[in-house]
């Protein structure tokens, strides 16, 4: 039964891998043509969920020769900062786009605009306790990355800040789990005292 | 052959799952059919079945199996169900990778000890209440997993939901009560394989309960609390069940069990002194480490490898992993089999070549796995080494009964321990610390697997040789009889202590493989006259 759903979920595999394709744009041939920024200051605490991020972009006039007109997306990402991916392999930036997890969360997409653009976002509650900044990158028409743009200097040291995430747990949680467990406990003790009592009536019978 | 009834170690009598007679019945010429009780199946003067049937549910004998089994499956599920959760858990507590990998080292550590206690407890409270207990007792250890709040809760709920392990312990305890000694090889062999699924089948139920709880509206960070609290039910439920259909003696007699239980006719130090001093136990105990527990140790970091490795979604990640754990329905059941194969010819020679070729297998291919960089390739060498690795569990419990008769028990939990050893070392070495990643840690493994694998032919047997030595020429010492009462002194056998172990070296005749026919009634022992 395991080898015959193993051959279906390998061939499944076999197959959809065709469709996978490794190689992606480097981040090293973008080039930074936004002028991106966000409202939280260095430092500054926000908590998921609750807090607000405005983001406000638009194209860096002061490079001549660099046209836009392959722009045509925006999507400005929530990227984790250096100190956030130390001992955290599963954020690891990698040069290959297609690779690069120090990105994970969508702000929002939008059509590009050279002037004019922002958004305010309500920080989702899936958003781990981290130190952040903020990217956006510019997608052609084939679904390319082209340009970027981010808050923070190459290095990646300024105008950092956090997000608290919440704890996920509940007042209501709480009390179910504290409650079932109770149950087992006195149900076990329970059966057990009901259970010698029975025996030592029946032996003196 | 009577076991000495209530002897240390008696109850671990087919745990090793290779009895010499191995069968699915017993015919009624070898054990004498009770004709006088009634149950749904022939029973042996003590009323045990003498037929195994693995989907029956009469009462008791089948309905003992069942509730067993699934109280050990239940366990293991609940040890490994953080396992395909921890890519959001591991946001949702800001863990670091030692964090994760010390969590996964004390979900297997804290049943090393849990284990060697619950044989006590079935002793004095019976198998039925120490699967009970420690099923009822874990549960809210398991329902402590929604409080937790940094790394550190983490891993001490994992410590504690581990203990529920032992929950092997009590299962095999409670089979050998209800099924005849000729057959309780196969019977506990089926029951550890298929509880051993259990840390299959959490990575693919608990993925499922995430997503449905979060379709339902709950956030990330909420949902995987809330999935927990299905194996806390589970525990629960077992739990009663267990109490109220569960007997721990075919007529259902707990007060001549704890009669049985004061008769103890050996000395646990003896039996301790045998087990520790005779060094094939310590082969085997590093032996299981490298089966069993690199089983355990793929069981924790298998599924957050394909999710983080092959960008997979959580629940794609988690049916991936399950494939690995739920080969033990047949993997484990064949490597006990190709053993008894292999003994047929070559004795016990095949029986330890069996084993290095089978482990040797599993580490090669988790060595493969490790550098394996599409998903196909990395799918293909994870099933073979699961067919290695456990088959492997299976052979080891093939040759453990003829290490020695009289420390069988001891040497069986010892070899057990080593097992969740095995586990914790590895994940500690391989997986918890960020000089490298999952997948060098999965080949640097499948080395150690092979590694350690190598002592196997170093296990010589006088009688019988070892993979490379033939045995001994010596007309004395070439002899099972020989062999299997070395461990009684002078006094001892005065008494007859040994009368059950010179049983044993008849039976076990079959162990020299094609050379049987040759041998020869061993001088200065007579022949049992019962």
């Amino acid at each position: 039964m395991s080898t015959l759903s193993a051959f279906f979920v390998v061939s499944a595999v076999v197959l959809s891998c065709f469709a996978l394709t490794a190689y992606g744009a480097l981040f090293s041939s973008l080039h930074q043509t936004l002028v991106l920024n966000s409202s939280p200051t260095q430092g500054q605490v926000l908590q998921s969920g609750e807090g607000q991020v405005t983001v406000t972009w638009s194209l860096n006039k002061s490079n001549p020769g660099r046209t836009d007109s392959n722009y045509k997306r925006v999507k400005v990402k929530l990227c984790y900062a250096p100190i956030s991916q130390v001992d955290r392999g599963w954020r690891k930036s990698d040069d290959n786009l297609k690779k690069d997890k120090s990105c994970k969360y969508n702000i929002v997409t939008m059509p590009y605009n050279s002037l004019n653009n922002n958004f305010t976002w309500i920080i989702d509650k899936d958003v781990p306790t981290a130190t952040y900044f903020i990217r956006a990158y510019v997608y052609d028409s084939v679904g390319e990355e082209v340009a970027y743009g981010q808050t923070t200097d190459s290095h990646k040291k300024i105008n950092l800040f956090h997000i608290l995430a919440i704890t996920g747990r509940h007042v209501t949680i709480d009390i179910c789990a504290a409650c079932f467990s109770a149950f087992s406990i006195i149900s076990l003790v329970g059966f057990f005292f009901i259970e010698k009592r029975k025996t030592k009536t029946s032996h003196q019978k | 052959m009577v076991d000495i009834e209530g002897s240390p170690g008696s109850s671990m009598h087919g745990v090793t799952g290779r009895e010499p007679v191995l069968a699915f019945s017993v015919a009624s010429p070898m054990v004498q059919t009770d004709t006088t009780a009634h149950f749904k199946v022939p029973v042996d003067s003590e009323h045990k079945a003498k037929v195994f049937k693995f989907y029956s549910f009469s009462k008791p004998h089948g309905l003992t199996f069942q509730l067993s089994w699934i109280s050990f499956f239940t366990c293991f599920v609940s040890t490994f169900a953080a396992a395909p959760l921890v890519p959001i858990i591991r946001d949702n507590l800001n863990l670091t990778k030692m964090d994760v990998g010390n969590a996964g080292v004390a979900s297997v550590s804290g049943s090393i000890l849990s284990r060697l206690a619950m044989g006590a407890i079935c002793d004095m409270l019976g198998p039925r209440y120490g699967c009970a207990f420690l099923i009822m007792l874990s549960a809210p250890t398991v329902f402590c997993m929604s409080f937790v709040s940094s790394a550190g809760g983490y891993v001490a709920v994992r410590f504690m939901i581990g203990f529920s392990l032992a929950t092997f312990v009590s299962c095999q305890y409670w089979m050998s009560t209800m099924f005849n000694s000729q057959i309780i090889g196969l019977v506990n062999g089926t029951a550890a394989g298929w509880g051993n699924m259990g840390g299959g089948a959490t990575q693919l139920i608990m993925p499922i309960l995430y997503d449905i709880i979060r379709r339902a509206g709950a956030t990330p960070f909420t949902a995987w609390r809330i999935a927990f609290f299905i194996p806390g039910w589970l525990h629960v439920i077992m739990g009663i069940l267990v109490l109220t259909l569960g007997q721990d003696l075919p007529d259902g007699n707990l007060a001549s069990l704890q009669k049985k239980g004061d008769v103890s006719k050996d000395k646990f130090s003896k039996i301790l002194w045998y087990a520790a001093t005779n060094y094939r136990t310590w082969i085997f105990v590093l032996l299981y480490g490298y089966s069993m527990g690199v089983e355990l140790t793929t069981d924790n970091v298998i599924a957050e490898y394909f999710f983080d490795r092959f960008d997979l979604k959580l629940h794609t990640a988690g049916i991936i992993a399950a494939t690995f754990g739920m080969a033990n329905l047949l993997a484990r059941p064949f490597g006990g089999w190709s053993s008894d194969i292999a003994a047929k010819h070559f004795g016990m020679r095949g029986r330890l070549w069996n084993l290095w070729i089978l482990q040797t297998l599993g580490g090669v291919f988790c060595f493969l796995l490790g550098k394996a960089n599409t998903l196909p390739m990395a799918i293909a060498w994870m099933i073979i080494f699961s067919l290695g690795a456990q088959a492997a569990c299976g052979a080891t419990f093939g040759i453990i009964p003829f290490i020695s008769r009289r420390s069988l028990g001891i040497i069986s939990g010892m070899t057990g321990a080593g097992g969740n050893f095995g586990s914790g070392l590895t994940q500690l070495l391989f997986f918890t610390t960020t000089k490298w990643s999952t997948e060098t840690g999965l080949s640097y493994m499948g080395i150690m697997i092979i590694a350690c694998t190598l002592p196997v032919s170093l296990v010589h047997f006088p009688q019988w040789g070892s993979m490379f030595l033939p045995p001994t020429k010596d007309p004395v010492k070439s002899t099972e009889e020989h062999y299997f009462t070395s461990e009684y002194t002078e006094a001892e056998k005065q008494k007859g202590m040994h009368q059950n172990s010179i049983k044993f070296a008849e039976n076990c005749r079959s162990e020299r493989g094609k050379r049987v026919g040759s041998a020869l009634t061993p001088p200065n022992v007579t022949p049992n006259r019962v």
